[in-house]
């Protein structure tokens, strides 16, 4: 009787596969040539016999057949978000994180294409205890450095932040405080300085949202960009 | 017999109005009415024996017809006792078929509480003709979220009700062009180009989620 579950147990196992391969075809059908299709599920196979995330690999997929990207483009793109999201689960485990989560892996992959080193993306993966999460630590990075704040920078403002026992509110408010600061007129590495000294001041004072940074406007939304809710 | 009351009077009968609300003139007509009403509220409604018999001996040549006593007998409750034995390996074989259903099933993704929030985008192209933003948002459809001209010229905006979570986005100009948002963070799109990064975030429930 063990044996038999045992098999219809793999069998689910497989139909599911078979089922994320056939969604994998279907999201991509009519957007890409199907040499590209074929090529992309390939590259999807072998993330998820990885343990990795596959929809990145698809929205990517999806996003160079929008742009008019020729195939072969799209497909060594797919390629380097593969190996962007293995370099983010091997520097994960590396760390002694667990790789089950893949929020955590794309966020990670995220922050590493934002310009962040793998070692230094799982440390502060690995820094982000409770009440912090770790994928959105690695997102408030990624996005610091897309902002054009310097990686080691970058690390030092999220680490200080958490290590200062700022809220996780405040720690997510840091690129919008940044993005502020930048309109502003400052440089990015300026404004993640001036967000290093507000810490500073406020170490251990577990500072609210906003207060990082206290020349910036925090709850306004960026420039170019508002954020509502629904009224 | 019916009497045709002042449209006031009716809506005083329907408790839309209040009797010191009437016109002067029409307080009588009314107060009439209303003591018209109560006395009829207040009269027990008795049926000729006649009508009696006739409903009774419909519902008892009713209830002798086949059809419906099937229909009775079809949709009568009733109590079932079932015992269910269950084996181990059958409660983890659907646990395994639910999970794996869960993960692969198109359009399974857990649903948040989160409501949609909604970003208002603006983009100065003085020379477009026609602006878009597309994104992973709305899978890079092109034509999913045309911009609209302002009163201010050169200046485009539209407003997206966007999931939580980060969404790289750009803006296509006059169908052909990609264009980065210059006042959002940027990444390498893989293909020459750059993509603008938009971190949807909630405020609702004293917490905010990238």
């Amino acid at each position: 009787m063990r044996t038999v579950g045992l098999v219809v147990l793999l069998a689910v196992a497989l139909a599911g596969r078979i089922l994320a391969q056939g969604d994998v075809a279907a999201r991509l059908g009519g957007r890409l040539p199907p040499a590209v299709v074929t090529a992309v599920r390939q590259l999807a196979d072998s993330a998820a016999a990885r343990g990795l995330p596959v929809d990145p690999l698809v929205d990517k997929a999806i996003e160079g057949g929008a742009k008019g990207v020729p195939g072969e483009r799209v497909v060594a793109a797919v390629r380097v978000v593969l190996n962007r999201l293995g370099q983010a689960a091997t520097a994960l485990r590396a760390a002694g994180l667990p790789t089950s989560d893949p929020d955590v892996i794309e966020a990670a992959a995220f922050a590493i294409s934002a310009g962040l080193d793998a070692r230094a993306a799982a440390e502060l993966a690995r820094r982000s205890r409770a009440p912090y999460s770790p994928a959105a630590t690695l997102r408030v990075a990624g996005t610091l450095a897309a902002l054009g704040v310097p990686a080691t920078e970058t690390v030092q403002v999220v680490q200080q932040a958490i290590a200062g026992g700022q809220s996780p509110g405040a720690l997510l408010n840091l690129p919008q405080e940044v993005e502020a600061s930048v309109a502003r007129g400052a440089s990015p590495a300026a404004a993640a300085a001036g967000l290093g000294q507000g810490q500073g001041r406020g170490q251990g004072q577990g500072l609210g949202q906003g207060q990082g940074l206290p020349s910036s406007s925090p709850h306004g939304p960026p420039p170019g960009k508002g954020q509502s809710h629904k009224p | 017999m019916t009497e045709q009351y002042h449209p006031l009077i009716k809506q005083l009968l329907d408790g839309e109005l209040a009797l010191a609300e009437l016109p002067p003139g029409l307080r009588a007509e009314g107060e009439r009415a209303l003591q018209l009403l109560a006395a009829v509220d207040r009269t027990p409604v008795v049926l000729p024996a006649a009508v009696d018999q006739r409903v009774m001996a419909q519902v008892r040549r009713r209830s002798s017809s086949p059809v419906g006593r099937a229909w009775r007998w079809l949709v009568r409750a009733r109590d079932l006792d079932i015992r269910v034995r269950v084996r181990p390996w059958v409660v983890g074989l659907a646990a395994a078929a639910v999970l794996a259903l869960a993960v692969v099933w198109p359009g399974s993704e857990v649903a948040t509480s989160h409501a949609p929030v909604y970003v208002r985008f603006i983009f100065y192209a003085p020379s477009a003709h026609s602006v878009t933003i597309a994104g992973s948002f709305n899978q890079w459809d092109p034509g999913a979220a045309p911009l609209v001209p302002t009163a201010t010229p050169g200046i485009w905006t539209t407003t997206l009700a966007l999931p939580l979570g980060q969404h790289q986005y750009a803006f296509l100009v006059d169908g052909e062009r990609w264009v980065v948002d210059p006042t959002a963070p940027s990444v390498d799109d893989g293909f020459g180009q750059h993509n603008s990064v938009v971190a949807v975030t909630s405020q609702d429930g004293g917490g905010r989620a990238l």
